[in-house]
């Protein structure tokens, strides 16, 4: 191999792992918001994603355009989520492991509900955006260039609520402590329905903006559940966007190198494996400082 | 979360009623051949095979607190060596070998995960989500690995034989052959889950699923108590899996699908998961009407599955035995 072509492979997987990393970035998101701020393991999560492809697709065969149908994509799940939290979740909040229980049988409830409404077979959403970007002598696809870069731009508008508006800093008071959160005049029940209805619609974005490059099917969900949970674990909790942007880079960019090497299915598992050890060693995250 | 409350305990089934039951519910299906046969005979032993599967989660989940999502990996990594140790062509002891080999290897494979996390401390929902990846895992590896199980398209399994030295050997091709084997062996790891759970180290195992902090202060390694229950239950999973291959001479990769590894868990909680008995019927009865209702409407009998969970998680934490048990205990309370 010459310089070049070595030169050459290292910038591919550099821009395959981009890619992937903010997509993982943007599936894990919702279960990282729910997860880090308000101690829920949603495990209905895969499930709201894939709800999210679903809504995009009924509506562009509606006939809407693919802008409008992830809108509408968003407020389905952000609806879906509500009447959940409003009927049952709200009632667990100080019970962690009745709610993994609870949301998970969510997960099975809108699985079935999904393959009534929408049948088994794969559907496809055609990209909106088929061209590709020239770069370097890459063609990088255009529509998952975008999704990476609406990734990137959630990531950072996200940070702005939490970091620079005071209800986001009060939010973020509550994951730390919420006695004295509810006593500083926060509203804790509805923050945590907030948070909650957020992370859904987080999920059905994430669903809506992947349909295109997805083959839809009522279990593409399910894999994302137990990525995006490596992802924020690895990560570490508390680290909101660092945490999952890191950890999707670990989770993404690992699996790219793997891939390189052997087929996507032995990477997914040596990836799983890697993160389980990582969980072992460090059950706060990669970069948690002491 | 810190603000975990500890869990009252749960209204306890008497252990006598529970005995009571276990010997009615064991001589009615031990007398079940010799008056019915057909279709019910040949499919009643892959429920109780499901049982099996389901007491090996009732075990952990009840008495230790332990929630594992991968049993059903342990069931497919099972039913696996059931099909390689038949393909490996020793002759006689082939079907001995592929139990004993789901034995090792669910024993090995548990014990090398559990103690590698509970001896860090991992458990709850972290312990959850890993062994659902655990799943996940052995389906993908399943797939791709096809040369040696036949990826997508599963492996046939041919039935083993029971290879009884001097007296010959019994085929289980008939389906009465094949029940009056999987019952007895039910009946036993029903009896030896039982007493495990009744015995010094199920008495911990209680301790640690109550308050892990005081069983710890105590004096019990509990990472390693928890290590061994963890164990015999991937033991008794893989067991579970080979006698299924043997008994549906098929398995493939949807073995270990996150579907499944759900189901176990909703025939535990239905069935009661303080209870092995509860475990066992669970697993056996809601597998059986899921079969009957499956071919009516598969879609809605799911559905329905899904809001049936919900509400025990929310309304009736001990399943259907935990009903019956406060239900008993009321009339011997009325009757002083």
């Amino acid at each position: 191999m010459t310089h070049e072509t070595v030169f050459h492979a290292i910038l591919s997987l550099a821009i395959q792992g981009t890619l992937i990393t903010f997509v993982y970035a943007l599936a894990a998101l919702g279960l990282a918001v729910v997860f880090g701020l308000i101690g829920v393991i949603n495990m209905a999560h895969g499930a709201m994603i894939t709800l999210g492809a679903y809504f995009t697709w009924a509506c562009l065969s509606a006939g809407l355009p693919f802008g409008l149908a992830v809108l509408v994509a968003v407020a389905g799940v952000g609806l879906v989520g509500l009447i959940v939290e409003h009927a049952l979740i709200r009632h667990f909040y100080d019970k962690p492991f009745e709610t993994l229980l609870l949301t998970w049988g969510l997960f099975l409830i809108l699985t079935e509900l999904i393959k009534i409404a929408f049948g088994s077979d794969i559907r496809t959403i055609p990209t909106p955006l088929p061209s590709a970007i020239a770069f370097l002598g890459f063609h990088i696809p255009e529509y998952e260039a975008l999704v990476a870069l609406l990734s990137a731009a959630l990531l950072g508008a996200i940070g702005l609520v939490f970091y620079k508006t005071s209800y986001g800093i009060k939010i973020r008071a509550l994951t730390q402590n919420r006695e004295v959160a509810g006593l500083l005049g926060l509203n804790v029940a509805a923050t945590y329905k907030i948070v909650f209805v957020a992370g859904a619609m987080l999920a059905g974005l994430a669903g809506a903006l992947m349909s295109p490059i997805l083959s839809i099917d009522p279990t593409i969900g399910n894999i994302y559940l137990v990525r995006s949970f490596f992802v924020v674990i690895v990560g570490g909790i508390g680290q909101l966007l660092g945490g999952t942007l890191a950890g999707s880079f670990l989770i993404g960019g690992s699996q790219t190198i793997f891939g390189a090497f052997s087929s996507q299915v032995i990477a997914q598992t040596i990836v799983f494996a890697l993160a389980i050890v990582v969980l072992r060693f460090r059950p706060t995250g990669v970069f948690k400082e002491k | 979360m810190s603000n975990t409350r500890p869990v009252p305990p749960m209204p306890r089934i008497s252990l006598r009623s529970e005995s009571a039951a276990a010997i009615v519910v064991f001589a009615v299906l031990a007398l079940l051949p010799l008056m019915m046969g057909g279709y019910v005979i040949y499919v009643l032993p892959q429920y109780l095979i499901y049982g099996v599967l389901a007491m090996s989660l009732g075990m952990l989940w009840g008495y230790a607190g332990i929630l594992s999502f991968g049993q059903a990996a342990f069931f497919a990594l099972g039913a696996y060596a059931m099909g390689l140790a038949m393909k490996a062509g020793f002759g006689a002891g082939d079907g001995y070998l592929g139990l004993l080999a789901a034995i090792v290897v669910g024993a090995g494979l548990a014990f090398l995960v559990g103690y590698f996390l509970f001896s860090a401390g991992v458990r709850d929902i972290y312990f959850v989500l890993i062994t659902l990846a655990l799943s996940i895992m052995v389906q993908q590896i399943a797939i791709s690995q096809s040369s040696l199980t036949g990826g997508f398209n599963g492996m046939y399994i041919p039935r083993m034989d029971l290879a009884l030295g001097p007296l010959g050997r019994v085929s289980l091709a008939h389906d009465r052959a094949i029940y009056y084997l999987v019952l007895p062996v039910t009946v036993a790891i029903y009896a030896g889950l039982r007493r495990l759970t009744r015995s010094d180290f199920g008495k911990v195992l209680v301790g640690i699923r109550e308050n892990e902090g005081r069983t710890l202060s105590l004096g019990f390694d509990t990472s390693w108590y928890k290590t061994i229950a963890f164990t015999i239950s991937g033991a008794v999973a893989c067991f579970a899996g080979a006698l299924y291959g043997a008994h549906a001479e098929f398995v493939s990769p949807s073995l270990a699908s996150v579907a499944f590894s759900t189901e176990v868990v909703i025939w535990v909680a239905i069935g009661g998961r303080q209870s092995l008995l509860g475990a066992l019927l669970g697993g056996l009865g809601v597998a059986a009407l899921s079969n009957y209702l499956d071919g009516l409407s598969p879609v809605f009998w799911q559905l329905i599955l899904g809001g049936i969970f919900v509400a025990v998680i929310i309304a009736f934490k001990g399943g259907i035995a935990g009903a019956l048990g406060r239900l008993v205990a009321r009339k011997d309370d009325a009757h002083g």
